[in-house]
């Protein structure tokens, strides 16, 4: 692919990814034929930052991981008041790195 | 989720359960339990979240009385439930070396994806909020 194009990419999308998976994301874009650039465009990613209102908020509901598509975790904080609130501060920590994980899920099933 | 981790974190949550329900059920048999618990939402907002009194409804059931758990929060019938049964469940996985609980827990997530479960279950827990907060626990 068209190396104006990757660091389009990159710069457009690296808040959506763990910084020591850019290296790899870029070096496989590079590889990827143009015709998937518009599939590439299309996907859409999970944004860390509004995660985390979400869990600073809502958390205690599961709601952010319910968001996360983590369905049964989400059902596991509804039903314990967010883990007796243990979970809760835990994922206030743990929901960035989790959803960039997720972002990185989404775009090595894209490559796939 | 791996089998590892989603083991870990079920056989983890069920032994702070019940090391919670251990602590709280002296307490609530001399009615010296707190109003209080750990809820992040009724501290805050002194309103009381769909699961609220979910400890009190398991100590209910633990002491026998299944009315009064029942009135408490219907939601600890489910948790009581989930608390005696998936220990075991897991611990005859890892004996027999088996996947049982994972797939089970992968099927019930994908049900929980599809809108005629997941309409039902949110209006469910919606309505046991409301009845939660009508009860003012």
């Amino acid at each position: 692919m068209d190396l104006q194009k990757v660091d389009l990419f990159i710069m457009t999308n690296a808040k959506f990814f763990e910084a020591h998976h850019l290296g790899w994301i870029r070096e496989q874009l590079i590889q990827l034929d143009d015709a998937q650039w518009p599939t590439l465009q299309m996907q859409q990613y999970k944004d860390p930052t509004t995660l985390l209102i979400v869990s600073l908020l809502g958390g205690s509901l599961g709601i952010d991981r319910f968001m996360l598509g983590d369905t049964g975790l989400g059902v596991g904080k509804l039903l314990t008041c967010g883990g007796l609130g243990i979970w809760s501060i835990i994922d206030w920590f743990m929901i960035m790195p989790a959803t960039r994980e997720k972002n990185m899920a989404a775009f090595q099933n894209l490559l796939a | 989720m791996t089998r590892t981790n989603l083991y870990a974190l079920v056989l983890t949550a069920c032994c702070t359960g019940w090391i919670w329900i251990g602590i709280q059920f002296p307490l609530f048999q001399s009615g010296q339990q707190h109003e209080v618990g750990l809820c992040l939402i009724k501290q805050v907002t002194n309103v009381p979240c769909p699961s609220c009194g979910t400890t009190r409804s398991v100590l209910a059931l633990v002491d026998g009385d299944f009315a009064s758990s029942l009135q408490w929060n219907p939601l600890g019938w489910l948790v009581g439930t989930m608390m005696l049964i998936t220990p075991l469940w897991i611990t005859f996985d890892l004996l027999l070396k088996r996947r049982t609980f994972i797939h089970f827990y992968r099927r019930t997530e994908g049900w929980f994806k599809s809108k005629w479960v997941a309409g039902p279950a949110i209006a469910l827990v919606l309505a046991n909020w409301a009845w939660n907060i009508c009860k003012g626990l």
